[in-house]
């Protein structure tokens, strides 16, 4: 295999070592320009539209992330430029720090919930009669499908602390003094609701994602280990994890992004409040940046939040680069 | 490496040129007055907020003003509310910027300050100045020079339940603070043995209904020191208006969530449950109650705020919108005509039908007939706007100081002191921004 | 490996269970939207609705200019989800299966686009898009939508193909299939899953997007369903039982898209046994 995939890899317009197996295709074909370009060819409208429209913009955004752009700014197209005073101003910002800490907490902890339990219902998909199987999809569908604007909503219907459902089956259920517990009183339960929220909008990619991993094993190789004697665990081990392994990788690369960048739903259910409590960098940008039309500083912000995602995931860029260069060598 | 660095110099390049040329609009084009005529053309787009201007309203007005000016095509387009900050931005950036915007009163300074508004001092007195609504023109001038005309506004008032007030032996609104914590107290009486109940609904952060209390007293939430503002919320005045704000939800049994506002849930949604005998809202919330109990709005009666003394309500808390044209508008000649039959009186008595205290005009008969609404024009004579500063677009679009102070007063989380001195501080820092 | 009785039911109670938990606050969304304005918040216990409505359906659906926002959502969409497949799989297929300079280099930018600032680019994306003479267009924002869901469905489609293994193409060329027949009749059945997967994520990101739409779309025939949501809140009051049935309405579309493709995630399973 390592070595049909050499020569199917030879540059073109060498003629390739005669394959003990079987001509390759490549030896067929007639080769020259059109080979040396048909990748760059097929490449070229990804190129094309994540450069043009999200790396380019980007590259604009540091641009203006050094100009006072505001309202006047933009509507004139004048430029003024401030050099680093957007980010002296949001560097030296004492909540700044604190707001920066509480987000990586707070994606921490979404990305950490989201994975596991994804992984769980994954995992429990395989196991499930149609029907069922057929029940968990559409309930994790709709989940993900539910438009933010309604899920925020209704997730504060729920923890309302007056006429929520939570709180009147908690009474039901006996636990006096949950009617009037506001769900929302501080940052650390506010956050907590939140979290919820996302995680259970989140769980459904990741969990369908995971087990299109799983489906793909072929299912001799669980018999296979069933009568080589392996325990659940160790089939799982053996042959579950490989299957899953880079999809949980590129999903958890995925969400440590999602999840540091999420606003809607932290903005929609407290605008960061009680007292700022909940606030986390995209609704510190929101505020400090968008509200009032300082582009300039939202930019500069978007900036930082870029950075830290860097230094984040430096070593998982890394990480998924090497094992994709690996398997083609 | 090096072609890196030529691509990333052309790319600077290239980036500086486009961001230069951009919406080159806003200079040397100020067409002549509108006195002198002209013959008018073009597409005149103009944005109205979602629920503020009746469609009788504006379909008799675009037919009168294009019947006037037969080279002029309206373009009318409704805005929502989610997102306009951005969508009014962005669209103020583009070409073809809209010719007739609304904006909110608290967000009209920021833009006026951006200088992205056209400067409308000149045409006061085309657009019936001399009656504009003092709070709305207050919010649309910036530097003694105006930027908006007043479209309309609408403030709070107490609406009560006629039937529940009369079985409690209440035979006349109250018209005092004292009054109105008697009423209360006769409710109770009378309904408190309904544990779902309340005399009142009144939300931990209702500050629209708290500033009310704090005019009252005779503070405010801010001063002006100059151009800047600095903030008041620690005086003596603003501090007895939270104290008696807390004695009115400790006293008036409500079950509303106090560290949530009268939107979340929607107060009159819950009066419309019939559980509740008074709220302080504005009087279209009584369509919204009517929702729940079509009945409800026969029942309902309006009252003016009290105050301290008797014979003298409570100032409110003025808010509406103003009518503005962007400075880089193509077509500003006729966005003024448009805004001049615009205040003329045959449309402001639309608006004043619709419900809403008219921008231009001081005849309010039209709303006499409405039960809420005359009271609600009565009291807006007696209305007072947020400070004019640039940044309280900012102090509203988010952590808004005043509801965290309430919260934490009426919680007992702060004491008075304690509540007051830190939302000053936070106001003050936000009033002087960045 | 067969599961015992016993076991099966336990494991087919927890997906039960599971179901239950996740589709709670869509239930509630649900019978929200059948509620009566009083009922919405209403101090009774209402696990079980107490009363139904539909009033809140046909005043949603009776919203002028529904049908142009439908519309408009489905072109936005769906053609952003295909473009963005096309593009993927083109770009999917040299990734895997050739060897050329810059391969390393895309991948890179693929990993990196990811960390782009989505919402902070909204100014320096709609310069672009008025500079280029494409705001107001339903082309541009298609555009957006492929580009912000396009460095996922790469990454995806290259991880599938390159886990496709090659003899299988190779088996098809001797059996006299051209390169491209290979790739059709072995290599795109087999992504099955994938395109699954991958179509499921575009079609919700782009079908939930609201600022760009708001933004992007300056007129209101141009605007899709998100921004039409929008319009069930004015300054003064909210109509929640509008909204939840709107959004009830809202995700019906997603739903029948993930119904009509769930059938491949099945077919899936049967061809990743052809790999073995």
């Amino acid at each position: 295999m390592t070595s049909t995939k050499d020569v199917a890899a030879m540059p073109a317009g060498t003629t390739p070592p005669a394959s003990p197996r079987v001509p390759t295709p490549r030896a067929r074909r007639r080769k020259g320009f059109s080979d040396a370009v048909l990748p760059y060819l097929l490449l070229a409208p990804g190129v094309i539209a994540i450069g043009a429209l999200l790396i380019w913009p980007t590259f604009q955004l540091v641009l203006i992330s050094f100009r006072q752009l505001d309202l006047r700014e933009l509507v004139t197209g004048q430029l003024v430029w401030v050099g680093i005073d957007n980010y002296t101003e949001v560097l030296g910002d004492p909540e700044f720090w604190q707001i920066t800490v509480r987000t990586l907490v707070f994606m921490a902890a979404v990305v950490a919930a989201t994975l596991l339990i994804a992984l769980g219902v994954a995992l429990l998909m395989k196991q499930l009669n149609p029907i069922v199987r057929m029940l968990l999809q559409v309930a994790l569908v709709v989940a993900w499908a539910t438009p933010a604007v309604a899920t925020t909503t209704i997730f504060q219907w729920i923890f309302d602390q007056q006429y929520g459902i939570l709180n009147k089956t908690l009474d039901l259920l006996g636990f006096e003094g949950f009617i009037g517990h506001s769900w929302f009183g501080d940052g650390p339960s506010t956050l907590t609701v939140i979290g919820l929220l996302i995680t259970w909008q989140a769980v459904p990619f990741v969990a369908f994602s995971l087990y299109a991993g799983l489906i793909g094993v072929p299912r001799e190789q669980y018999e296979a280990a069933g009568i080589d004697g392996a325990g659940p665990f160790q089939t799982f081990r053996a042959v579950s994890w490989p299957a899953i392994q880079p999809i949980l990788t590129i999903v958890t690369f995925l969400s440590v992004i999602w999840d540091f960048r999420v606003f809607t739903q932290v903005w929609a259910v407290r605008q960061g409040g009680p007292d700022g409590e909940s606030t986390t960098l995209p609704v510190y940008m929101y505020l400090k940046g968008i509200a009032g039309s300082h582009f300039g500083t939202a930019g500069a912000i978007a900036m930082i939040m870029l950075l830290v995602l860097v230094i984040l995931l430096a070593r998982y860029i890394q990480l998924l680069l090497r094992s994709k260069e690996v398997e083609l060598k | 490496m090096k072609r890196w660095m030529k691509l990333a110099a052309g790319v600077v390049a290239i980036s500086l040129a486009t961001a230069g040329c951009a919406g080159s609009g806003g200079s040397g084009e100020a067409p002549n007055n509108a006195n002198t005529p002209q013959q008018l053309s073009g597409e005149l787009t103009v944005w109205l907020m979602t629920g503020s201007a009746p469609d009788t309203l504006t379909s008799a007005l675009h037919k009168e003003f294009q019947d006037a000016n037969p080279g002029v095509k309206i373009k009318y387009e409704i805005q929502q509310w989610n997102g306009i900050q951005q969508k009014l931005t962005t669209a103020l950036a583009s070409q073809t910027p809209p010719d007739v915007i609304e904006l909110g009163n608290t967000q009209t300074p920021q833009f006026a300050a951006q200088g992205v508004l056209a400067d409308l001092t000149d045409s006061v007195n085309d657009m019936n100045g001399s009656q504009w609504l003092k709070g709305l023109k207050d919010s649309a001038t910036f530097d003694g020079k105006v930027y908006g005309m007043p479209f309309y506004a609408a403030n709070r008032e107490v609406l009560y339940r006629k039937d529940m007030f009369e079985q409690a032996g209440i035979t006349t609104p109250p018209a005092t603070r004292d009054e109105l914590l008697a009423a209360i107290d006769k409710l109770k009486a009378k309904f408190g043995s309904d544990p779902d109940f309340q005399a009142m609904y009144v939300p931990g952060q209702n500050w629209y209904a708290l500033l009310s209390f704090i005019f009252d007293e005779g503070g405010d939430i801010a001063k002006a020191e100059g151009r800047n503002f600095k903030a008041t919320l620690n005086s003596p005045e603003a501090k007895a208006g939270l104290e008696f704000y807390k004695k009115l939800v400790d006293a008036s049994g409500t079950k509303a969530p106090k560290d949530n506002d009268e939107s979340n849930p929607q107060q009159a949604g819950i009066y419309g449950g019939g559980k509740v005998a008074m709220f302080i809202g504005t009087p279209n919330e009584v369509a919204t109650a009517a929702k729940t109990d079509p009945t409800i709005k026969d029942k309902t009666g309006a009252f003016a705020i009290p105050g301290k003394t008797a014979g003298k309500s409570a100032p409110v808390f003025l808010g509406g919108s103003n009518l503005a044209i962007p400075v880089n508008s193509k077509n500003t000649a006729a966005a003024k005509a448009y805004l001049k039959m615009f205040s003329t009186q045959k449309y402001q008595t639309e608006i004043a039908k619709g419900g809403f205290v008219p921008g231009t005009s001081t005849d309010i008969s039209a709303l006499s007939s409405d039960p809420f609404a005359s009271v609600m024009a009565k009291a807006a004579q007696n209305g007072r706007a947020v400070p004019s500063s640039p940044k309280w677009g900012e102090v509203e679009a988010g952590q808004n100081p005043l509801k965290d102070m309430m919260t934490a007063y009426i919680t007992g989380a702060k004491s008075l002191d304690q509540a007051t001195t830190d939302a000053n501080a936070a106001l003050d820092k936000l009033l002087a921004g960045s | 490996m067969r599961k015992s009785l016993p076991q099966r039911i336990a494991l087919n109670t927890v997906g039960v269970v599971g179901a239950i938990l996740f589709g709670f606050p869509t239930y509630w969304l649900i019978t929200t939207a059948f509620k009566t304005p009083g009922e919405v918040l209403s101090p009774r216990y209402d696990l079980i609705p107490l009363s139904i409505t539909f009033e809140n359906f046909t005043s949603a659906l009776s919203k002028p200019g529904f049908t142009t926002f439908l519309t408009n959502s489905l072109i936005v969409t769906l053609g952003a989800v295909v473009t963005a497949l096309i593009a993927g799989v083109l770009a999917a297929v040299p990734l895997a299966r050739m060897k050329f300079r810059g391969r390393k280099g895309f991948l890179f930018l693929v990993l990196v686009a990811q960390l782009a600032p989505i919402e902070a680019l909204l100014i320096p994306l709609y310069l672009l898009m008025r500079d280029a003479g494409l705001l107001n267009q339903l082309p541009s924002l298609l555009l957006v939508y492929m580009a912000l869901t396009l460095p996922f469905t790469c990454w995806m489609l290259y991880g599938f193909v390159n886990g496709i293994p090659i003899e299988l193409e190779e088996a098809a060329m001797i059996d006299g299939c051209g390169r491209w027949g290979a790739f059709r009749r072995v290599t795109l059945p087999l992504l099955g899953p994938a395109l699954v997967a991958t179509s499921v994520f575009s079609f919700i990101t782009a079908w939930n997007e609201f600022l760009f739409a708001l933004v992007l779309m300056r007129d209101q025939d141009m605007q899709t369903i998100p921004v039409w949501l929008a319009t069930f809140r004015t300054a003064f009051a909210v109509d929640w039982g509008g909204i939840m049935a709107a959004s009830v309405i809202y995700a019906v579309p997603a739903l029948i898209f993930f119904l009509i493709v769930q059938r491949k995630l099945v077919s899936g399973l049967t061809a990743g046994a052809v790999k073995g």
